[in-house]
């Protein structure tokens, strides 16, 4: 990935508005409670099929969850 | 990926599946060391099945910590292998017992992949706090057991020799706080009990002697202190 770039997620913002735990998400769409965890953290960059399931499931659009963010050196140009 | 409904359930079957096979193979080389076969089940028959396609037992976070974890077992055991045949044949070396050291690059084949895989499903700072603490204890029982269980040595050994497994104890309270200072000690620690225990010699690479050892005390301290020192930032709580 361009390192001026950084991927940044809301999937814990509407996780918590929908009222929904990690462990039930994660039984949603057929992954583990650490993996729901992990892109949450955004130490994983989930496939575009998971992001897709995760979207799904929390009726959010998959570019409200998941945003590229320019980096300081972009913003300076 | 189509999630199914018993995919939970499946997951963690085939995994205790493994490591029950993993076991009873360990423990049946006692009888004869072609059981061990059935440990080479456990630990590679799941990746082969993966790979042929026929197991879908892992999400796909799970599946990159594995294949991490392979690339990782793949540069400990090649590393290893580098440095023991510059050893070997620079000079008239002698190899007592050729056997060990086969185990040798077993234990560190299988025992990176298991540290790195559970490290990179965890994260840095709870897989290093769950490793060690779980190291430290079985330390602790090994330390206590081997002491009172076939002759009573006093009570100097009985107290001195569990202090082993303190600096496991210490750094997993240490590895939630400061990681980075932690991962230094760890290597420190490692270092220490590297000279303390003697292995490595000029003419005499006991390392290969001492491989379980080596592996199964220093190991966890390395790679705890490895992934400590690599990790970019603290991680926040569960829910």
């Amino acid at each position: 990935m361009n390192p001026n770039f950084e991927l940044r997620n809301q999937v814990r913002h509407f996780r918590r508005a929908a009222e929904v735990t990690q462990q039930e998400l994660a039984d949603r769409i057929g992954v583990t409670r650490q993996t729901i965890l992990s892109i949450e953290k955004g130490k994983y960059t989930p496939s575009v099929a998971l992001a897709l399931l995760i979207s799904e499931a929390l009726c959010v659009r998959v570019d409200e969850l998941f945003q590229l963010e320019r980096g300081t050196s972009d913003d300076s140009k | 990926m189509i999630p199914s409904e018993s995919a939970a359930t499946w997951r963690s079957r085939t995994s205790l599946l493994a490591t029950i096979l993993m076991i009873v193979g360990f423990l049946l080389t006692g009888i004869s060391w072609w059981f061990l076969l059935i440990s080479a089940v456990g630990a590679f028959g799941p990746g082969i099945l993966r790979e042929l396609g026929w197991l879908d037992d892992k999400d796909e976070f799970q599946l990159q910590a594995i294949y991490r974890a392979g690339y990782h077992a793949y540069i400990a055991a090649g590393l290893m292998a580098f440095v023991l045949v510059a050893y070997i044949r620079s000079g008239e070396r002698q190899i007592d017992h050729p056997q060990e050291l086969a185990t040798l690059f077993l234990i560190t084949l299988c025992f990176t992949w298991f540290l790195s895989s559970l490290i990179g499903y965890w994260g840095p700072q709870k897989g290093a706090f769950r490793i060690l603490l779980t190291f430290g204890s079985l330390w602790l029982g090994f330390a206590v057991l081997s002491n009172i269980g076939n002759e009573w040595r006093g009570w100097t050994p009985l107290l001195l020799h569990p202090l082993l497994s303190l600096p496991f104890f210490a750094a997993a309270w240490l590895a939630l706080v400061r990681p980075k200072i932690t991962a230094g000690l760890l290597f420190l620690a490692a270092a220490f009990f590297f000279q303390f225990f003697g292995m490595f010699q000029r003419d005499n690479l006991s390392i290969i002697n001492q491989g379980v050892t080596f592996i199964l005390f220093l190991g966890p301290l390395l790679a705890c202190g490895l992934a400590l020192l690599a990790m970019k930032k603290s991680e926040p709580t569960d829910e």
